[in-house]
């Protein structure tokens, strides 16, 4: 991603930053000034890429690791054990039966995660399913979408799910007998309140930020995000202590919600937190959300609206009051992410934007939409005309692109769903990313799908001119996240005078090609000099 | 299904600047000895008296008169954890809810926890705005959702709005909504068991009325009566009836009537009744001599 030299042999290394980067006879020279190099050949197979930068996931993917993984595909565990994936609803029961049969304290919680319905058409897991792992403990399945789970019955029990009120958020059956299926925080919140396990709190513990960064590390992820987190008062003390011990192998970028608090006080705070900044903990920006999601039928759409005529989505914040948001953050000069899913959600929030902007004039504000699946090609015009960037959640195109052809989107507008080919066209500043834990944090992963623009089903989504090339996917998972981030002249490329930061891969994604970019092996990482080795084994 | 033990969750749903601080205000500082608490979006908002507040730390307000205040910060989830790990619990939980909130999800807490009962979704309706939110190219959907969740609809702001204009939102209202209890509220204040409940077993010496922030209240004794009577009287007295409850024994035994959120409804009563009657109107309901008539009628049988 160096302009300059965009193909080198040798790169030094000096106090966590990038000496030099060429031929051994360009960096040699170094060594008058700064002493003699030691030359390490260990990688010298392998290629060297610029750490790879996930722009858009969250700390909560470290927290799952202690619970038991039940999703469809393979995946990897902080301490590289790979979790098989299971392929039918017998199997995950199968699995939870094991689990159970071997576990010490059968009485105490059963959770798994990671299930995935979309891909067992043929019925949805029930609470007899779980009954039949066990029925004197809870036993919950949470979804990989996050927004649902299954609970056996013992846990409805102790709930006491009653009335047919919210037939919305507990699925019943035709006779107006709850499945188990929960939607939504209620969900949750009932898993909370009955096993007496705070999700919460297990979710910003320094533990899961551990896991977090290891299973970034595992994909050559140097620097990642945990894009919302509302920072409670002092808790960026234990978040400072955890990220800035030196064998926490990754920088973190953390977004503060912006509406955790009212708008002034919220610029305080991030100002506060701005104080406590260090070379790998940043608070440098500010997440708003302002829609649900698009597989959840909670995104804004724009007329006319859901494939399967499913109700308009949901606001998670009054327009106005975003725009007010938008307006102290951009006096104050401080960046926001804004996520936006649906395509008339991603036009209130650039209209939003642009009246921030007509108040406070910001040249480089960066503001940047996060998702923007639907964004047209007019949307990306505006945003280049505004100056702000995208990251587009490419990973939906692989697992839930069958989904929006079939049930959200149709056919139609499912083809220019995270149209990264558009954003570039139209010259908007482009990254890619996971939304981990909603889909596996893998950049490479991430930038085959924007590559190939394949669905899991294996249907091509668009006509060619949405998919962009490896080049500029690597570009998107490297520069494009840094330049999102305002950190572009720090990271994102292989350069004297950046931090030292690279990922270690087995062979060369522009020689491998589009097809196998995501099956390329992730040897370690380098992070500010540092070298992690991968250590991968199966489970 | 008796409540004994459970939290009731009353919702305050509206859009921005319908007036939901105002009522929430009044609600807290004229609390009538209720220890409730509210989780709402903005503490600033509230501009509860500075001599009102006995503590304040972090997301967390307490008032001198038992209530507590505590700021949302856009997740609902964390807020109810932190509240129903209180102890005691609250006697009641209010949430203001944000602007574009659709309350029917929020009411969804109380069916998945054994100690919180969904009380009521109150919907504050903006007289001088309506025709302007239930137009909005991007809310208007959300807006209908609000009205049409609500257990009782409450016009704000009617002293900005002409008599026509009053009179046609709240015949589009009831057309909408047709058994739902409509009222109209000034600067937030009303009577706060109109929004929160009748509380039946509060001592009642003798057969009163009182007309409060132009409501009327009617409390009473009444000899046993058979439920399906009192419902009918009850039915007869809509749309000026808003809330009632009764204590009452029928050959059936002792039970307990709400009307509440338009829905009637009857359980039975463990222990003795206590013979109770309240009941809040408008003030077209009929007076109190008027009552007394209809409600000892037949009183025999």
């Amino acid at each position: 991603m160096n302009p300059h030299v965009p193909h080198a042999t040798h790169i030094a290394v000096r106090d966590g930053h990038i000496l030099g980067v060429g031929t051994a006879e360009n960096i040699d020279g170094w060594q008058k000034a700064w002493g003699p190099l030691a030359l390490n050949t260990d990688f010298s197979d392998k290629t060297l890429l610029p750490g790879f930068i996930e722009g858009h996931s969250h700390m909560m993917e470290g927290m799952f690791w202690d619970y038991h993984y039940v999703g469809y595909y393979d995946r990897e565990g902080p301490d590289g054990t790979v979790w098989p994936g299971l392929k039918s609803i017998d199997e995950v029961v199968a699995k939870l039966k094991e689990i159970q049969a071997n576990r010490k304290d059968k009485d105490t919680p059963l959770i798994a995660w990671g299930f995935d319905p979309i891909y067992f058409t043929d019925r949805r897991m029930n609470a007899a399913d779980l009954d039949s792992v066990a029925t004197d403990c809870s036993v919950i399945v949470l979804h990989a979408s996050l927004h649902i789970l299954n609970a056996n019955n013992f846990v409805m029990e102790a709930a006491d799910v009653k009335g047919a009120d919210n037939s919305e958020f507990i699925r019943r059956d035709e006779s107006g007998q709850a499945t188990g299926e929960f939607l939504g925080q209620l969900g949750y919140y009932m898993a909370m309140r009955t096993t007496g396990i705070n999700l919460l709190a297990i979710a910003s513990s320094p533990e899961t930020l551990v896991n977090f960064a290891n299973v970034a590390r595992q994909t050559g992820v140097t620097t990642a995000t945990d894009l919302v987190n509302p920072m409670p008062a002092g808790s960026e003390n234990a978040m400072r202590q955890a990220v800035d011990a030196d064998d926490f192998p990754m920088r973190l970028v953390v977004a503060f919600q912006g509406n955790s608090m009212e708008p002034a006080e919220g610029v305080a705070r991030m100002q506060e937190l701005q104080a406590s900044n260090s070379d790998k903990l940043r608070f440098s920006l500010v997440k708003m959300v302002a829609d649900g999601s698009i597989q959840g039928f909670s995104a804004r759409l724009k007329w006319p609206h859901y494939f399967n005529g499913a109700p308009n989505g949901l606001w998670y914040i009054e327009p106005e009051r975003l725009g007010d948001y938008l307006k102290a953050f951009t006096e104050a000069g401080i960046q926001v992410h804004v996520h936006t899913n649906g395509d008339e959600c991603t036009e209130v929030a650039l209209d939003k934007i642009e009246e921030a902007l007509r108040a406070h004039p910001w040249p480089d504000h960066r503001h940047t939409l996060q998702h923007c699946q639907m964004a047209t090609r007019a949307h990306f015009n505006r945003m280049k005309a505004l100056g702000v960037g995208v990251n587009l959640f490419s990973n939906h195109l692989y697992y839930w692109g069958d989904a929006h052809i079939n049930i959200t989107m149709g056919p139609e507008r499912a083809a220019r769903l995270d149209d990264a080919g558009g954003a570039l066209a139209e010259g908007v500043p482009l990254a890619i990313h996971s939304d981990a834990p909603v889909t596996a944090l893998a950049p490479l992963f991430t930038a085959w799908c924007a590559v190939n623009r394949l669905s899991s089903g294996g249907v091509t989504l668009g006509n060619g001119t949405q998919n962009i090339s490896v080049e500029e996917a690597l570009y998107a998972i490297t520069m494009g996240a840094a330049y999102s981030l305002k950190m572009e002249n720090e990271i994102g490329s292989l350069e004297a005078g950046k931090r030292a930061d690279i990922a270690i891969l087995a062979d060369d994604p522009i020689e491998v090609g589009a097809e196998k970019l995501k099956d390329i092996s992730v040897i370690g990482t380098m992070v500010g000099g540092r070298v992690h080795i991968n250590q991968g084994r199966s489970a | 299904m008796t409540h004994i033990g459970t939290v009731p969750l009353t919702i305050i749903s509206g859009f921005l600047g319908s007036g939901k601080t105002s009522l929430l205000n009044h609600l807290l500082t004229q609390s009538e000895g209720r220890r409730i608490t509210a989780m709402v979006n903005d503490f600033g908002a509230l501009n509860i008296d500075a001599e009102l507040i006995a503590a304040k730390h972090g997301n967390q307000i307490a008032l001198a008169n038992g209530c507590v205040c505590c700021s949302i910060g856009d997740d609902l989830m964390r807020s109810f954890m932190e509240v129903m790990q209180q102890s005691p619990l609250p006697d009641h939980i209010i949430i203001e809810a944000s602007g574009v909130a659709e309350p029917s999800r929020i009411a969804g807490f109380a069916s998945v926890d054994r100690q919180l009962r969904l009380d009521g979704i109150v919907t504050l309706v903006d007289a001088g705005a309506h025709n302007v939110h239930s137009n909005d190219p991007y809310l208007a959907d959300n807006y209908a959702k609000q009205i049409e969740a609500a257990h009782l609809l409450l016009i704000s702001k009617p002293d900005l709005a002409d008599a026509a204009t009053l009179e046609n939102l709240e015949n589009e209202l009831a057309a909408q909504k047709p058994n739902v209890p409509i009222a109209q509220m000034t600067h937030g204040v009303l009577p706060i068991n109109l929004v929160l409940g009748l509380n039946a077993a509060e001592e009642i010496r003798q057969p009163h009325e009182v007309i409060e922030h132009g409501f009327m209240q009617w409390a009473t004794h009444l000899p046993p009566q058979p439920r399906a009577a009192l419902i009918t009287k009850l039915e007869n007295l809509r749309p000026h009836v808003l809330r009632a409850k009764a204590v009452l024994q029928d050959d059936e035994g002792a039970y307990v009537l709400h009307l509440a959120g338009g829905r009637i409804s009857t359980e039975p009563h463990e222990g003795k009744a206590s013979g109770h009657f309240v009941l809040i109107g408008k003030p077209q309901m009929p007076d109190a001599a008027a009552l007394e008539k209809i409600f000892r009628q037949n009183e025999a049988a």
